[in-house]
């Protein structure tokens, strides 16, 4: 693993222990104890995408399968309690694990020096290597030093990712789940994907169009994370496995998934490595170099957020013109787009446009996808603010408008929509701020702005307070300015407040 | 000028206006009387088409709006702009636009609608501020005036378009009596120069000394008609006489 992020991470020493210290696990005396008195082992892993890990079952989607669920069947098995799931985002298990959601972490963890220094883990259950997949027609792209800038897609979090952080001149991309990844590769948004064996294993072996691209290399272990404490849990944990290896349970249910290989005699005589204890503090200036990543995501963030509300007030100008003044049909069609898109969530939205367009044929890149996303939906509530502008106008006005001769658009232009402006100014702005924020979900479609940057620093170096409270104060540096300008615009425009010498 | 004829308006089941017929000469001025709920806002509001009107026909200046099925097509939209045009109307709220000063309150139709330049639409409307009393308000929002100044801007804005008869619905009902003094001589003022008028008011004495003919409205018919000094002085309908004395004694 790499050393750049093994000297950062530590520094948050004295957060760590408030974080355990907080959490209700600390208390625990015995915890092993605890899990035999409640007869459930707590889990937790993400089974979104999580094949051939843990996924739901094909053939009943109420059921999960994959070779780490059985594995924790039979480890909960040797522990005399029964094994339950408790579901969370993969890139966010180990600060879970310490708040205390489920009692060990058996997911795909790699048994790296970072790990080991935030929790405890087990001896290795899985050898596992680093595989490039491509496209079947794909020539070359066999190992990393072909990547050259062609881009490449990884799992958030993934040792893949970390592998390509310290390949500057690679462009990778990083995906919340494994399904996306393949899909972009099909569609050609990238030219290949890096992940883990079993994960290529089971999604691109299958797939004709899909090739496993020259041979596994970076080898490495999985291991369940366990909290620091839990020594006793540990042990029967790690005897657990160490049963499992030598009675043969482990290579049964890895040959059922077809991961078996020759790498896994390893797995018995595997010898811990002597950990480092006491963390290298990470330092002011250290913590400096996380600006200049947190500004350009920044600047990610402002971009997209500008593009798009400038699209979402546009596009709800026509909306509800259309709706209030068109005829039948259009009107009824404008009126159905605010219903439709209010009503269902930004985050399908933008699925839809991103992953779901190309299987019709049309590919946009992340950026464009998310300003579409965002600002199509965001339109659908302009309109709706607007509306009410528009509706809150007295009727007088546009009496006495239509009493001068003017016709419907000049009453608008000049009468109605001048005043509606003024009473819609601060819902927009609040939108605007809102949305501000809201761009933080485009990170599912491989968008790297503030949050994901955040997300990525902070889970990396173990810091997610100090990089937290940066990142928040950046959003607030940019959207407090759109909150005073909002507010100067509305003065500015005030007709009624305006007092001058009569 | 104003020719109306056999005109009828429901609002559903209510039967506003139940055939009123009207002539009207260029430089007349008359005034509509009647109780309250008697039609004659709503006769004036059809006169330059805020309300469409169900069969009948009006013609104002040469412009004809048929009632009937295909008075509301939108053919007949640009006919019921262009009798607008010659129809300026006061209404009983002002309906300044708040957000312009008086004097883009006044220059804003010109520009838009005729195309008047700058220059041409500010220089008439300095006229017309003068002709209200208001030449020192140019700058002024609405919101800095008093009722009397905003209906006097009110009037200013409609004269504005040169229109062949102005319409007045009630101009002085939302103001302080102290106020209404003001708008009405301005009224009286453009009376005396001859411009054609049509004024719904409750102010008796007013209709008295300007109109060259009085409209006595009651449940959507014109009960009674004449020269002021007939309807007010020698009042033939029982329901007249009943209308007036009831009006003069408040």
């Amino acid at each position: 693993m790499s050393s750049r992020h093994a000297r950062l991470h530590a520094s948050a020493g004295l957060v760590c222990a408030l974080v355990v210290l907080a959490s209700p696990v600390a208390l625990r005396a015995d915890h092993l104890a605890e899990i035999r008195a409640r007869g459930v082992l707590r889990w937790g892993a993400d089974a979104e995408g999580g094949a051939p890990y843990v996924y739901p079952d094909p053939q009943h989607l109420d059921r999960f399968i994959g070779f780490e669920y059985e594995l924790a069947e039979a480890l909960a098995r040797k522990l005399g309690v029964k094994a339950t799931l408790v579901q969370n985002q993969w890139d966010q298990l180990v600060p879970a694990l310490d708040r205390g959601n489920f009692d060990l972490i058996l997911n795909g963890l790699e048994l790296t020096p970072e790990n080991q220094q935030r929790i405890a883990m087990s001896r290795p259950y899985y050898v596992y290597t680093q595989q490039i997949v491509t496209r079947r027609d794909t020539v070359g792209l066999s190992t990393v030093e072909d990547f050259g800038s062609q881009p490449v897609g990884v799992l958030s979090g993934s040792v893949a990712e970390r592998l390509l952080t310290q390949r500057s001149a690679v462009v990778w991309k990083s995906y919340p789940g494994n399904v996306e990844t393949f899909q972009d590769l099909k569609v050609g948004r990238l030219e290949a994907v890096l992940v883990d064996l079993p994960i290529a294993l089971h999604y691109a072996k299958p797939d004709p169009s899909l090739k496993l691209s020259g041979a596994p290399f970076a080898m490495g272990y999985y291991a369940i994370g366990l909290l620091k404490q839990d020594t006793t849990l540990r042990d029967a944990v790690n005897s657990a496995i160490e049963q499992l290896i030598r009675d043969g349970s482990l290579e049964r249910i890895y040959r059922k998934y077809g991961i078996w290989d020759e790498r896994q005699q390893l797995l018995k005589d595997y010898q811990p490595p002597a950990v480092t204890e006491g963390k290298p503090k990470v330092t002011f200036a250290e913590r400096l170099c996380y600006l200049p990543l947190l500004v350009k995501a920044a600047g990610t963030t402002a971009e997209l957020s500008l593009l798009s509300m400038a699209l979402a007030v546009v596009v709800g100008l026509v909306l509800v013109l259309v709706r209030l003044y068109g005829v039948g049909p259009l009107s009824w069609l404008a009126k159905a787009y605010v219903e439709v898109i209010r009503g269902t969530p930004l985050l399908i939205q933008l699925f839809l446009i991103y992953y779901g367009l190309p299987e019709i044929g049309i590919r946009l890149n992340a950026f464009c996808a998310a300003v579409l996303g965002l600002g199509l939906n965001y339109a659908a509530s302009e309109a709706e603010n607007y509306r009410a502008g528009i509706q809150s106008i007295p009727h007088g006005q546009t009496e006495a408008a239509l009493a001068l001769g003017m016709n419907r658009w000049q009453t608008l232009r000049q009468v109605v929509l001048p005043q509606a402006a003024r009473v819609v100014i601060p819902p927009v702005t609040n939108d605007f701020i809102a949305m501000f924020k809201d761009t933080s979900i485009v990170s599912v479609i491989t968008m790297v702005e503030l949050t994901k940057q955040y997300g990525m620093l902070a889970a990396s170096n173990s810091d997610y307070i100090v990089v937290g409270l940066m990142t928040a104060g950046i959003y607030f540096a940019l959207s407090y300015p759109a909150s005073i300008f909002a507010n100067w615009l509305e003065c500015k425009l005030a007709y009624d407040s305006r007092r001058q010498p009569a | 000028m104003i020719l109306v004829d056999n005109l009828h308006k429901s609002y559903g089941p209510l039967h506003v206006l139940r055939g009123i017929s009207h002539r009207q000469q260029p430089g007349e001025a008359v005034v509509l009387i009647g109780p309250s709920g008697c039609g004659k806002s709503t006769f004036l509001r059809c006169l330059n088409q805020l309300e469409s009107i169900d069969s009948g026909r009006i013609t104002v200046d040469g412009i004809t709006i048929q009632g009937g099925p295909s008075a509301q097509a939108p053919e007949q939209r640009e006919q019921r702009r262009q009798l607008r045009l010659r129809a300026g109307m006061v209404f009983q709220s002002f309906n300044l636009f708040p957000h312009l000063t008086v004097l883009q309150n006044i220059c804003v139709a010109p520009m838009v609608v005729k195309g008047a330049s700058p220059e041409q639409a500010e220089k008439r409307a300095v006229e017309l501020l003068a002709k209200v009393g208001l030449q020192d308000k140019a700058t002024a929002y609405p919101s800095q005036l008093s009722g009397g100044q905003q209906q006097r801007v009110a009037i200013a804005r409609a004269l504005a378009m040169d229109p062949k008869v102005m319409l007045f619905d009630e101009p002085t009902s939302a103001l302080d009596p102290e106020l209404r003094d003001e708008v009405l001589g301005v009224m009286r003022q453009l009376a005396e120069e001859g411009l054609t008028m049509l004024v719904v008011t409750h102010e008796m004495q007013f209709a008295r000394d300007i109109a060259d003919q009085v409209l006595f409205f009651e449940a959507g018919r014109v009960a009674e008609s004449g020269p002021p000094d007939q309807i007010f002085s020698y009042p033939q309908q029982a329901r007249t006489r009943e209308f007036l004395s009831r009006v003069q004694t408040r």
